[in-house]
């Protein structure tokens, strides 16, 4: 379980404001966002984020009236050269494990890919990182 | 088990007590209600002209407005020194309608709420925690009286002040609960937030819910959540107040007291009675009041009515739950639609919760339907077009069922006013 990291999906009605909605809350609430990706249809928007206390804010948001979900994501570590992204992917699709969707952030010289498989190919994808000497990112790495 | 002998009488008997009633009834009204004698008049009708349950149809309907326009006590029937309690409805829109109860009158309500508790098992064992709004309205004081007749021990609780009514609901551990539906899921909506084990903490067996029409699956859902069986009670003021109908444990079905409450079901727009089993506007006269006693009422609830007898051994009549007010009918595009028919689709779908409101505006020379539904707070998927997938299945649910085009609209939990009450679900915006 140490590679999982615990990814809050919230639902974000689509008029102006909501966004700002949910930031506010994690913000008062002293909840710091690692890394964050929208996605939206024409009628709603999905914001799945990893922050630094995931049951903390889970607890909140839904107390604000936010539908949350957990979604078990991976993080890859990746160094800044041509090159390595595509090292991580050709893995995965050698293993035949379907990418659902990935975001990056960046600290320092690094970048941290976050990645979504589905669930029951979660440990086949962290098995061929390894095997690859892929470096995969604690979960406990982005928790207080 | 029955409460009394005259919910399993013979046809026969049946009839032959409703035909002296309403030929009694239709007597008192005549001499003793002007508002009676020259309606009948106007329509070339005596009371003498009644000699079958079928002549009914001859009579002209008593609408609220009759009411309205006879306020306060118009269409009482005796003086005020036999009157003994009076209720009114809020009058929001327009004056309020008032009814008035003699002695008799209030056993009448006492008799067939006890039927209704006898339905439901209910005892002098039983505490009942009577979360209807105490006052005016016809639901607290209705439940109360019955409740105390029968010897079981009542906590008038009344509505609102959630938190305080959970906290009596443990420590009390009252076994029956009654209420509106949607104070019902309230309560449980706040159970759940404030952290209490529904299953351990509550030692709830059966509700009786009514004043609002319910989908089967918001009545499942309650059952559920709360672990209980079920009762629907039904009622009006005009008529009683609640315990007019309800139904028992073999049926969904709701008897309905017709030894009190002579039941007709009429074509809302022609007037014209229906067969048995055909919906339409409910239509009751009283038989056996005297304070308000009132023919061939426009109740406004649209259902059906069967005389089947019934698995518990009941003869009288049953009505199906209430589809929907003949007023609350949605006309969007030349169909006709009924709230309850977009909570019963609602009801089948993962991921949401049962509120909702039913938006009808103007689109052009159309009219349009949008529904605001609220999801459940624990996100069913994190997958944006499992959740544009969820939106389509729900349009082409009611497409199916309502023969409309709907817009569904998925909104974040918690977002549309919570009612204490009776639930606001319609907003008609479209120019009258």
């Amino acid at each position: 379980m140490k590679y999982n990291i615990k990814q809050l999906s919230v639902f974000l009605e689509n008029k102006a404001g909501e966004l700002c909605e949910f930031t506010r809350i994690l913000s008062k609430n002293g909840i710091s966002i690692k890394s964050i990706l929208l996605a939206d249809s024409t009628d709603f928007g999905l914001v799945r984020t990893i922050v630094d206390n995931p049951e903390k804010a889970k607890t909140i948001l839904e107390d604000e009236g936010f539908s949350v979900r957990f979604t078990d994501v991976f993080g890859v570590k990746i160094e800044d050269v041509v090159g390595s992204f595509d090292k991580v992917v050709s893995t995965l699709s050698e293993a035949k494990i379907n990418i659902l969707y990935t975001y990056s952030f960046y600290e320092a010289n690094t970048g941290i890919f976050i990645f979504s498989v589905p669930k029951e190919r979660f440990d086949d994808a962290i098995e061929a990182l390894k095997a690859n000497n892929i470096e995969i990112v604690h979960a406990k790495h982005f928790y207080m | 088990m029955t409460f009394s002998k005259n919910e399993s009488l013979s046809r026969n008997e049946l009839q032959a007590w409703q035909l002296k009633h309403l030929k009694e009834t239709l007597l008192r009204v005549y001499h003793l209600v002007p508002f009676y004698k020259k309606k009948f008049d106007e329509h070339g009708v005596l009371p003498q002209d009644v000699t079958s349950l079928e002549d009914l149809a001859k009579l002209p309907f008593t609408k609220k407005k009759d009411l309205r326009d006879n306020y306060p006590f118009g269409m009482f029937s005796v003086d005020m020194d036999q009157i003994v309690r009076i209720h009114s409805s809020s009058g929001t829109t327009g004056k309020p309608t008032v009814v008035g109860y003699t002695e008799h009158d209030m056993d009448i309500w006492a008799e067939v709420m006890g039927r209704a508790f006898t339905m439901g098992g209910v005892t002098c064992q039983d505490i009942m925690q009577n979360s209807h709004g105490y006052g005016l309205f016809t639901g607290g004081l209705g439940f109360h009286n019955a409740a105390e007749r029968m010897k079981i021990a009542v906590i008038p609780s009344s509505t609102g002040f959630t938190s305080r009514q959970l906290l009596l609901l443990k420590d009390f551990g009252a076994t029956v609960l009654t209420a509106t539906p949607s104070f019902a899921l309230h309560m449980a909506e706040v159970a759940k937030a404030e952290g209490y084990d529904i299953a351990k903490d509550f030692k709830l067996r059966v509700g009786f819910f009514g004043a609002e029409p319910t989908s089967e699956g918001l009545k499942n859902e309650i059952a559920h959540i709360w672990g209980i069986d079920y009762h629907e009670i039904y009622g009006l003021s005009e008529i009683i107040g609640p315990g007019v109908a309800c139904n028992c444990k073999h049926s969904n079905l709701l008897h309905i007291h017709e030894d009190h409450f002579y039941p007709e079901i009429i074509d809302p727009k022609t007037g014209e009675v229906l067969p048995e089993g055909t919906r339409g506007e409910l239509v009751i006269t009283t038989l056996t009041k005297q304070g308000l006693p009132i023919i061939r009422y426009r109740t406004g609830d649209i259902t059906s009515l069967t005389r089947v007898p019934c698995r518990c051994g009941r003869t009288i009549g049953r009505i199906e739950s209430i589809v929907g007010r003949s007023d609350d009918m949605l006309l969007i595009n030349g169909v006709n639609v009924f709230p309850s028919q977009i909570e019963h689709v609602l009801s089948k779908q993962e991921g949401i919760t049962l509120n909702y409101q039913i938006i009808a505006d103007k689109k052009g020379y159309l009219d349009k339907l949008e529904i605001d539904v609220e999801l459940n707070e624990h996100l069913i998927s994190d997958d944006v077009s499992y959740l544009g997938a969820l939106k389509k299945n729900l349009e082409h649910a009611l497409l199916n069922n309502l023969y409309i085009n709907v817009e569904v609209k998925l909104i974040a939990p918690k977002s549309l006013q919570r009612s204490e009450g009776k639930a606001v679900r319609v907003v008609d915006k479209r120019p009258k």
